[in-house]
């Protein structure tokens, strides 16, 4: 690679947002690089819920969230069907709340112009017999469920196939500022260690909560509010609509129906900046999602938990705001010339994973006045790869059993190789992943690392949480990638990657297969020797 | 029952039935009751007695073991007993058919389904070791795989072999008969390759696409996918293969570790003891430290009585001990167990440590008798995985323990 690399527009961060920017820029022609300090979906775009929402959340508390999610979402389903299950949601009053809030909800989902439907508790139980049999009230809305991975990927192929250039476990150690300007920036490969300089006229910092220290790099000062979620996966999925508490937005109200599992969530606590690259999931956290989410569907008390994880909200005080009273989760562009005096920084943040989109777009009109570039915006109208058939959205999961791969990559799965027996052999049994889309995942999706399969292939995240098919998975990258000694340190950053959510719900059935996983690896396998071994050898 | 149990063991893996061999052999009637698969299922084909202390490799276990600290399993054994119950473990193998190399007195080294050394005990016949953690005995190797076996990591296993100073020539071979269970990704597991290898004429099929392979004579290495009830196949093949040939362990569900299994309990049997398979204690009857009798599922009316009982149910994994929300407990007779309380204390971060939960494991007097609320069960003994005061993973010392624990109860009981 070049010592210098020159483009029109770097993008810094590889979530949704950062790879809807680029798609955007590369649709208009723009020459853009994106540098992703870890893999795709590093941050909050790869933990949350995987809801889609209607707005209906933020009717009425954030009218202005809403309205954008109402836009937003009508935009999604025509240009990303593939990573959508269009389940709808049910606002639903329990026992213990207030009815009258269902007026309110409803109202507010008309003013911002939210199709509802106010249900008797049994239709509720109808449509939905995983609910609460004590349930009040319901309303229906057409939230849906979004798999956020493959909505970021698709962003990011079609970049590429618009000649962006995205580099991941790349992190930006520096911004180049001369005379008031950011003229690039300067990050270090994390694989290899080795540092460069890339230069563009514009850069966006569209590094969610990694943003504030992006910024610092020029001096400048943006107020992050770090609030950590806490979510839970079951390993089966309970119900098949997106259901929320109708009530003031709260902690652990939310269960989202997303593919075979449902996850249960959040908690919203805020916490330290320096924090953020350590999130542990408490005890605390865990119980208070248990016993809420039990609320809303009793069964969850006899389904099994299949892990825990914690994600960073990117939410950001307004500038008359400091102290971060009323914090927005709408979109926030910022145009460093104009507040800080910084000529070719923007920094886009905020919003929702459903508005990313429009975020983009915000962003990359900003950039393109900047670069005196006269072209428009098309990405409400271009199907995103995977979904240009334009075809149904993603079918229910169950009855599309067969074919996960196909769910996974929408109409880019006949990419696929599967012509010879060896390339259909499965590696994964619980996700059905075969040779062939490992091959494809790493040739075609950058996967580089085992972690960076995994979010690409779902391979590991099933029953077994890659007790079995782990070993398996590292053997083929070592023969694909010819790299033996890096895939063995991967495959246990893996395992330690997949215990870090197993950690806090580790009892019971987890307990016990965790305690075969250890004695697989590390008493049958010497696994720690032959990692240790490593060190020593290479230090 | 028409005459009455002389000892009741409950647990069917490594611990009870070697305490049930033992037994069985001095004309006791002894009963098993086991509920599934054994832990053997994930031994790659060797015994370990001790293996590593404060993180580092043992070459002479008995010389280790003296240091140990009191509340290691074998200090209730009795230190100095260890080294004839562990030549005693040895023969009793080999009275069941399960011929091994090695001694108490030098660890050798086994060779692991990653391709790593790990300091070993015994090794059964056939097995690839070592006599030592950083080289091999052979200049060069051939590294085989049947094609499309994904249990077998054979890039790491070249690799880590080749660390070791060895050259390694890796090789594909193709087997017609394995063409259909191809189709199904997991009937390619080793045991079920075994099955499908069983029979003579598959084995010669396969020995010629090894002899094809093979230039010259130089060493074979094939993955442990032969002799899932006994040992003929794995000779079998070593006397139709031109060159010299070894077995490596595979990834689980292994079969020698299988074999072991099936071989201890057809040698049980065969020496008049009840194996009752596929039945779980589920409730006992407890008087004053003293067991009465236990229930099993299976026959949940009538109580199975014995004048000694042997818990052998191993750890979690096995449901020996089972871990709730609230806390670990072992669930037939409600033993003191040794673990924290706090759930967050139940483990690290960081996997492959030293994890807490490896720890866990019921409490026992200096003659390994269970203890219930502070007190010794007197016609209770505890044996095996079950056993606190040791992490069998860091310290490599799991089948010893299994092994010589049921050895030293089985004598307890005989002399009683």
């Amino acid at each position: 690679m070049a010592k210098d690399e020159t483009y029109d527009i770097i993008v810094i961060g590889g979530g949704v947002t950062g790879a809807g920017v680029a798609r955007d820029c590369a649709l208009r022609g723009l020459r853009v690089l994106l540098l992703e300090q870890g893999d795709y979906n590093h941050g909050a775009s790869g933990r949350n819920h995987g809801l889609m929402h209607s707005g209906a959340r933020y009717a009425v508390t954030d009218p202005e969230s809403a309205r954008e999610c109402v836009e937003e979402n009508a935009i999604l389903r025509r240009i990303a069907s593939h990573c959508i299950e269009p389940t709808d949601g049910l606002f639903v009053t329990l026992s213990e709340d207030d009815l009258s809030y269902q007026q309110t909800f409803v109202k507010a989902c008309h003013a911002s112009g939210i199709k509802t439907e106010v249900l008797s508790p049994s239709l509720a139980l109808l449509l939905e017999p995983s609910l609460n049999p004590q349930v009040q009230g319901a309303v229906r809305v057409p939230d849906a469920s979004i798999d956020p991975f493959s909505l970021t990927l698709a962003n990011i192929v079609d970049a590429r196939l618009h000649g962006a250039v995205t580099l991941t476990h790349h992190t930006v150690t520096d911004l180049l500022v001369n005379n008031g300007r950011v003229e690039g920036v300067r990050a270090i490969n994390c694989r290899t260690g080795e540092s460069q300089e890339y230069h563009a006229p514009v850069t966006i910092n569209a590094a969610g909560i990694w943003g504030a220290s992006i910024v610092r790099h020029a001096g400048i000062d943006i107020q992050m509010f770090p609030a950590k979620g806490t979510m839970l996966i079951y390993s089966k999925r309970v119900n098949q609509m997106v259901l929320n508490r109708c009530r003031k937005p709260s902690n652990a109200d939310i269960l989202v129906p997303d593919g075979a599992v449902s996850v249960m969530g959040t908690t919203s606590d805020h916490i330290a900046l320096d924090t953020i690259d350590a999130l542990r999931v408490t005890d605390a956290e865990v119980r208070l999602l248990i016993s809420e989410g039990e609320r809303m569907v009793p069964s969850l008390s006899s389904t099994r938990l299949l892990r825990a994880f914690a994600g960073v909200r990117p939410l950001i005080a307004s500038d008359n705001d400091p102290e971060g009273r009323s914090i927005s989760r709408g979109i926030v562009c910022l145009d460093h010339a104009s507040r800080d005096g910084m000529e070719g920084l923007i920094t886009i943040t905020g919003g929702k994973l459903i508005t990313y989109r429009k975020m983009a777009e915000l962003a990359t009109d900003l950039a393109c006045s900047k670069l005196g570039v006269e072209v428009g915006c098309t990405t409400a109208t271009t199907p995103l790869p995977g979904s240009e058939n334009g075809k149904s959205a993603r079918t229910n999961y169950i009855a599309s059993r067969k074919n996960t791969a196909a769910n996974r990559h929408g109409s880019r799965s006949r990419q696929i190789p599967a012509e010879d027996t060896s390339d259909r052999t499965f590696v994964c049994e619980c996700e059905h992943v075969s040779v062939g889309e490992v091959k494809y995942a790493i040739d075609q999706l950058h996967a580089i690392d085992l972690v960076d399969l995994l979010r690409r292939t779902r391979m590991g995240m099933g029953m077994c949480q890659g007790k079995n098919c782990s070993c398996r998975i590292a053997n083929l990258m070592a023969r694909l990638t010819g790299d033996t000694a890096q895939a063995q340190q991967d495959l246990n950053t893996l395992l330690d990657e997949r215990w870090k959510g197993l950690k806090p719900i580790a009892w019971g059935q987890i307990l016990r297969d965790t305690q075969l996983t250890v004695a697989i690896y590390q008493g049958l396998c010497g696994l720690d020797k032959a990692i240790a071994g490593r060190k020593e050898g290479q230090p | 029952m028409t005459t009455p149990l002389n000892t009741l063991i409950i647990g069917g893996g490594l611990s009870g039935l070697t305490c049930g061999i033992a037994l069985a052999k001095t004309g006791r009637r002894v009963a098993i009751v086991s509920s599934s698969t054994s832990s053997l299922q994930l031994n790659g084909g060797a015994m370990e007695l001790l293996g590593s202390v404060d993180g580092k490799e043992v070459t002479h276990p008995l010389e280790a073991i003296v240091s140990l600290p009191p509340e290691h399993p074998y200090q209730k054994v009795g230190v100095d007993r260890c080294g004839t119950l562990a030549v005693e473990a040895k023969q009793l193998l080999a009275d069941t058919g399960i011929y091994t190399t090695g001694t108490v007195e030098q660890n050798h080294w086994r060779i692991t389904p990653l391709g790593v050394t790990k300091p070993a005990w015994l090794s059964l016949r056939g097995m690839a070791t070592s006599d030592a953690p950083d080289r091999l005995p052979w200049k060069h190797v051939t590294l085989l795989n049947l094609q499309g076996f994904v249990d077998f990591p054979i890039q790491f296993v070249a690799h880590n072999l080749s660390q070791l100073g060895c050259e390694v020539t890796v090789r594909d071979i193709f087997v017609e008969s394995l063409c259909q269970p191809r189709r199904n990704a997991s009937e390619m597991r080793a045991a079920n390759l075994a099955r499908t290898l069983g029979t003579g004429s598959k084995l010669r099929q396969l020995a010629e696409a090894i002899n094809q392979s093979t230039t010259n004579n130089e060493v074979v290495l094939l993955p442990a996918i032969a002799g899932l009830e006994d040992d003929y196949p794995v000779t079998l093949l070593r006397r139709l293969v031109n060159a010299p040939l070894h077995f490596l362990a595979t990834m689980p569900p292994s079969v020698p570790g299988t074999r072991m299994a099936m071989m201890l309990r057809h040698y049980f049997k065969m020496l008049g003891g009840t194996y009752l398979a596929g039945d779980t204690a589920c409730r006992a009857e407890v008087a004053e430290n003293h067991i009465t009798g236990i229930y099993t599922a299976k026959t949940p009316d009538k109580a199975q009585i014995a004048k000694h009982y042997v818990l052998a149910t191993g750890s979690l994994m096995s449901l020996g001990l089972v871990a709730t929300a609230e806390g670990i407990t072992e669930p037939l007779f409600e033993l003191d167990v040794d673990a924290p309380i706090e759930r967050e204390q139940w483990s690290h971060y960081g996997l492959l440590g030293d994890q807490p939960f490896m720890h866990f494991g019921v409490r026992t007097d200096a003659t390994l008798h269970g203890i219930k609320d502070g007190k010794s069960i007197d016609n209770l003994h505890v044996i095996g995985s079950i056993l606190a005061g040791h992490n069998p993973l860091t310290m490599s010392d799991s089948t010893g323990v299994d092994l010589l624990t049921a050895l030293a109860v089985a004598h307890e009981i005989i002399e009683k």
